[in-house]
């Protein structure tokens, strides 16, 4: 039962964090949404299809980016170079449909004002670190264990420099776990041991190592108290 | 036009949106060869295959603790 609780609570945390991370790019979301339906209508034009309905439907859901300035670059440029390809694609002559002259023009309108929009320079300033601002991110669990994740990446990576096998890896880690009381070590070597417990590997000799380092460290930490 | 590798992490991002998780980590397996050096990726993608193994796991689990009932009815 206390196996399926551990499950539970790493499920929750893991969902959070997914959670936060779609929250966090909510924006960035909505962007890339865009410029992937603007790839998917380009393709269809390339294949001679007709796009002007879809197109019509495209300008009229971000017909707000128009005067959003909040734009990346390499998005200006993505969508400025897809409109370029569509705009070849559709060929507009004397016998074109009126619904066509019209997607081309605002095909061009936007193209306008993508250009103008790439060239301005944007300078952006960090917010300053006030006393208030690192308490606020001591208290943001979310960032603390995106850090740890992003710190484990990295041990993981200077462990892992030169070695043949994970097991290698999660030998040397405990090593620094127990020698050096490491507790970053620690933790990454119980996600490699979870991870290798799932890959059908036997992991018992390093769950007692594991657990003779966590008692090193929680001894270390009661010393210290 | 976007890369095979930008639609697949694109499509990713969307399914961890909509909380499809599975499908989420199968566009992310397509679009891992593009972005293998890419600390951010790995680390949704990392977080996705492990929550994605852990739901298994619980599922596992859950079935374990199914109890079979049968109705039995006598003369009828």
């Amino acid at each position: 039962m206390t196996n399926v609780n551990n499950l539970k609570s790493l499920e929750n945390l893991l969902e959070l964090f997914l959670g936060k991370v779609v929250e966090l790019k909510e924006q960035r979301l909505s962007v890339l949404e865009g410029i992937n339906s603007l790839d998917d209508i380009s393709r269809l034009a390339s294949r001679g299809i007709d796009i002007t309905d879809e197109m019509g439907e495209w300008f009229a859901n971000h017909n707000r980016w128009l005067t959003d300035r909040s734009f990346k670059q390499a998005d200006l440029e993505k969508i400025d170079s897809m409109l370029s390809q569509i705009k070849n694609e559709i060929k507009i002559d004397q016998s074109s449909p009126p619904a066509r002259v019209k997607i081309d023009r605002e095909i061009s309108r936007w193209s306008e004002t993508v250009k103008e929009t790439s060239s301005k320079i944007v300078l952006k300033r960090s917010p300053e670190s006030t006393k208030e601002a690192i308490k606020m991110y001591e208290n943001d669990t979310i960032s603390l264990f995106l850090n740890k994740l992003e710190r484990s990446i990295d041990l993981f990576k200077d462990y892992s420099a030169n070695k043949q096998h994970i097991l290698s890896v999660l030998d040397d880690l405990l090593k620094s776990a127990i020698i050096q009381k490491n507790k970053d070590a620690l933790i990454l070597s119980a996600f490699i041991i979870y991870y290798l417990k799932q890959n059908g590997y036997k992991t018992e000799p390093f769950v007692k190592k594991l657990k003779e380092a966590e008692t090193i460290l929680t001894g270390e930490v009661l010393d210290a108290n | 036009m976007l890369t095979s590798g930008e639609k697949s992490y694109c499509a990713a991002l969307m399914a961890l949106k909509r909380k499809d998780f599975k499908t989420a980590t199968e566009h992310f397996k397509k679009a891992a060869p593009y972005f293998e050096h890419d600390r951010e990726f790995n680390l949704f993608f990392e977080t996705t295959r492990l929550l994605v193994d852990v739901k298994q796991e619980l599922g596992r689990y859950e079935q374990d603790d199914k109890i079979e009932i049968e109705e039995i009815f006598t003369d009828g």
